[in-house]
């Protein structure tokens, strides 16, 4: 900006409000705001709120200071909070196992919630999908952005499956899966060797909505789960489960930080 | 370990001042850092940067606040009378009734202006920075912007007005 008659965009007022403007760029925006009165009343308008704003917020965060405001409290409330869900999700697993191992009770009336049901879907999906040649994901590696925005959009929340080359495996496609509880969604990996990976999400849906990573095991798949704030993971594969360990913590590493 | 936990703490300060402007209520505000403090050590290993923690954290604060905390306001915002609330809160001194006043208008903007104003005005982050906080496009955290500072000019000038002719 030479001259003061040259247009400026919204974003230059906000910046010259907030303090993001180089001093040349603030100089020629005096002499604009000083042509154009109007422009320049809201801005002032802008400057007045901001240091409001900020005497304010000071003013609140200093009033009625808790005393036990600090790290350590927080970390004492975490332990607490996943004592509860975590003694509930071990006991509905054992269900979970005794289930699997004698087939039909698990299709009894009674259906499996929480965690452990995250594990049964988990499974099914490895079952079924891992195992076609033909089709098993709907979304393949070229349509990663559709099946991220798909599944986001049917999950309800930002959903992306992570990147596991570092463990050697790499991203096959996706599908929505349909469950008992809403829909899923299924994020299909393989290694260079060939053995295929599913990595399971649901939304949960009050249970265990913050459960440990636990290991399950069903006649061929074996793998581990876990929920965290309200979101279901299941890392299954055919292989034994020793492998999957270090995945898996990769997996909820990535997907807890992304969010 | 014990040093990531320090800078932690370090941040809790403005932590606190944003959590209180965005949701008035103060217990719910202590709360809400609260959990985001827990989140935040969830994630202490997962964190990379060596650098500053503060946008980490902010971001973190964002998602609480959206994944649990916006449904749960917006229902109790529904069902109490905020005014009544304001003024049980008798204010002593004159320039608190200044707070209250810039703080009633803050209350008049949507959730989503009202924390990038927040964002940019108090904490005096950078525009791009909010956008990748808030995960929306820099023209959205910009339009918000100008939304939410035209809107609360307006309702401090209708409010001003008055006012300053009872001090004059």
């Amino acid at each position: 900006m030479t001259t003061s008659d040259l247009p400026v965009s919204e974003y230059d007022l906000h910046a010259y409000v907030d303090g993001f403007l180089d001093p040349a760029q603030r100089l020629s925006m005096e002499g604009y705001l000083a042509d154009h009165p109007q422009v320049g009343e809201r801005v002032a308008g802008w400057q007045t709120i901001n240091e409001a704003l900020r005497d304010a917020a000071a003013w609140k965060a200093e009033a009625q200071v808790p005393a036990a405001f600090e790290v350590a409290r927080a970390a004492n409330r975490r332990s607490s909070q996943r004592w509860v869900p975590q003694r509930m999700a071990a006991s509905i697993l054992v269900a979970l196992v005794i289930g699997a191992g004698s087939g039909w009770i698990a299709h009894g009336p009674r259906s499996v919630n929480g965690i452990a049901s995250v594990a049964s879907e988990a499974s099914m999906a490895q079952r079924v999908f891992a195992a076609d040649t033909l089709h098993p994901v709907e979304f393949g590696p070229d349509q990663q952005s559709q099946l991220v925005k798909w599944v986001s959009l049917r999950l309800g929340r930002p959903i992306a499956p992570p990147d596991l080359s570092r463990s050697g495996y790499r991203l096959l496609g996706g599908r929505i899966i349909a469950t008992e509880h809403g829909a899923g969604c299924m994020f299909l990996y393989e290694s260079g060797a060939g053995v295929r990976m599913t990595l399971f999400v649901r939304p949960m849906q009050g249970i265990d909505m913050n459960a440990r990573m636990r290991p399950v095991q069903t006649a061929d798949t074996s793998g581990f789960v876990w929920s965290h704030d309200g979101v279901g993971f299941g890392l299954v594969s055919n292989n034994p489960l020793g492998m999957l360990h270090e995945v898996a913590n990769r997996v909820r590493g990535d997907m807890s930080s992304d969010t | 370990m014990p040093a990531a936990v320090s800078k932690l703490e370090e941040n809790i300060p403005s932590l606190r001042r944003y959590a209180r402007s965005l949701l008035r209520n103060v217990a719910d505000a202590d709360d809400l850092v609260q959990d985001c403090l827990v989140r935040a050590l969830d994630r202490m290993d997962t964190l990379r940067t060596e650098g500053d923690l503060r946008p980490w954290l902010f971001t973190i604060m964002h998602n609480v606040f959206v994944n649990r905390w916006r449904r749960m306001t917006l229902s109790a915002r529904f069902f109490s009378n905020r005014g009544d609330a304001d003024v049980a809160v008798a204010p002593s001194q004159e320039d608190k009734l200044q707070f209250q006043d810039v703080l009633r208008a803050l209350d008049t903007l949507p959730e989503e202006q009202r924390e990038v104003l927040l964002l940019v005005a108090v904490e005096g982050f950078q525009y791009g920075e909010v956008a990748r906080m808030l995960d929306v496009p820099i023209g959205t955290v910009m339009s918000r912007l100008s939304r939410g500072r035209d809107k609360m000019g307006h309702f401090m000038q209708g409010r001003e007005r008055p006012m300053l002719r009872r001090v004059k």
